[in-house]
């Protein structure tokens, strides 16, 4: 026991093995509490209020070399942007025109099959942070928290597609896990011919896999995966990715499938998170034989 | 006694803040899976060197800053902090009087149990990480360990 003790400068003798096992027995009933129960989110919504100035420290020098570096474009560069920015909002105005028609027409469908699943109802921008989260998870950090209304398990999605999920909400900022985090799936479709199936991630961020797809699915590389809206996490409709390529081993019953990302999921900065809709019944004109649930 | 751990505790801390800072400075994806645990070579070096200022408290509360940061289970690098922590505190005499090598080695020994345990609660958690990568911050670690007591020995004179 001698050789776990340490003697302070006064005498006092400090028993190491007492606190290592103190210390120790501590963080072991942390883990059990956090991972079993859930009486740890506001102890750990606080906490992550406390390390915001860290991660604010750390984002600040390359917010404020953007922001540099955006005050000091020239007037031709602005001018260019300018153009091209005007030309790529005449086509989308021009593709907007018949959305609006469209997605009217998409509620009231899928009101008809009864499927509440998938249309967005609000959403809120967020920027994602710049810190490193973990070397080895697919996660970012992102500006948005629950003092925004964000929840876990809310859709995350990028201009590309579809970019993840909120996986833990502090107050001032939430963890997102993207879509291509080994630790994340989401129930997809081809939108050429509607067969739904889940898309896995790998932990690499330009792949994911269809693990499920038998060795005779009508699958071919270049189709396109779009959200299925199942299990009500994910909005329906949006893209996921598209096929790169597909692997049939005859001795094998399940294909391999590989999946490139739609979403930039390396390089997006800003986030949308998204509200689904809570009955998309309850947005149509009441209908005078079907009761419209009320809450 | 008391002014004189009083002194030895600011420079502890700021040390421990900068550390957490350079475990989340954003680099290239590349490079990101050599970072080595900066904050935990700093609280192996206030472990080592001046154990009477609370190295183990440190330890603790250095863990649980990186579990908040990391955004894994709470406690699991407060576990694995505090497990190592304790002993270095436990080989510091020795590990005083080494060559710098064996320092090293000493040091690669104690990244890697750390490492161990972060593996084994993320295991036991059910959300493994088994991409080899992670066993290279061990050996980044025992690499630096010469420049980290270079910097915090100045540090420390202050």
């Amino acid at each position: 026991m001698v050789a776990f003790r340490s003697t302070d400068a006064s005498g006092r003798v400090t028993g190491l093995l007492f606190r290592c096992v103190l210390y120790s027995l501590l963080a072991l009933a942390l883990i059990i509490v956090d991972k079993r129960y859930a009486h740890l989110v506001k102890i750990r919504q606080f906490l992550s209020v406390v390390a915001y100035p860290v991660q604010v420290a750390v984002a600040s020098p390359f917010e404020g070399w953007h922001w540099f570096r955006d005050s000091v474009t020239t007037r031709d560069a602005l001018r260019a942007d300018k153009t091209k920015l005007e030309a790529e909002l005449r086509v989308a105005q021009f593709r907007l025109q018949r959305y609006e028609a469209l997605e009217a027409e998409t509620v009231r469908l899928r009101a008809l099959r009864d499927n509440t699943a998938g249309v967005t109802d609000r959403f809120v921008i967020g920027e994602v942070m710049n810190v490193d989260l973990d070397a080895f998870r697919e996660r970012v950090l992102v500006d948005k928290g629950a003092g925004d209304g964000v929840y876990v398990g809310q859709a995350v999605l990028d201009s590309g597609g579809v970019f993840g999920q909120v996986a833990r909400v502090g107050q001032l900022t939430s963890e997102v896990i993207l879509v291509s985090d080994a630790a994340h799936a989401i129930p997809v479709q081809i939108n050429r011919n509607g067969l739904r199936t889940v898309a896995v991630g790998t932990g690499d961020t330009n792949r994911l896999k269809l693990p499920y797809l038998p060795t005779s699915a009508d699958v071919i590389a270049g189709d396109l995966l779009v959200t299925s809206g199942l299990g009500g996490g994910f909005p329906a409709g949006y893209p996921v990715g598209t096929i790169a390529e597909v692997k049939r081993d005859p001795a094998q019953s399940l294909a391999d499938v590989d999946v490139k990302p739609a979403a930039a999921l390396d390089r997006s900065k800003e986030l949308l998170f998204v509200w689904l809709k809570p009955q998309a019944a309850e947005l149509l004109p009441p209908v005078k034989d079907k009761p419209v649930p009320k809450k | 006694m008391m002014r004189d751990t009083r002194i030895r505790r600011l420079p502890m801390a700021l040390s421990a803040l900068v550390a957490l800072a350079l475990a989340v400075l954003p680099l290239p994806t590349v490079l990101d899976a050599f970072r080595p645990d900066f904050l935990v070579l700093v609280v192996f070096y206030w472990c080592i060197e001046s154990p009477r200022a609370g190295g183990l408290s440190l330890a603790f509360f250095s863990g649980l800053a990186l579990d908040v940061i990391h955004g894994v289970v709470l406690g699991q690098h407060a576990l694995a902090l505090t497990l190592m922590g304790a002993w270095a505190t436990h080989l510091r005499l020795r590990i005083r009087v080494f060559s710098m090598l064996s320092q090293c080695l000493v040091v690669f020994a104690l990244l890697a149990g750390y490492q161990f345990v972060l593996f084994w609660v993320d295991g036991a958690t059910g959300n493994p990480v088994t991409a080899f990568g992670r066993w290279l911050a061990p050996v980044i670690g025992a690499l630096l360990w010469p420049v980290i007591i270079g910097i915090m020995g100045k540090v420390h004179e202050r």
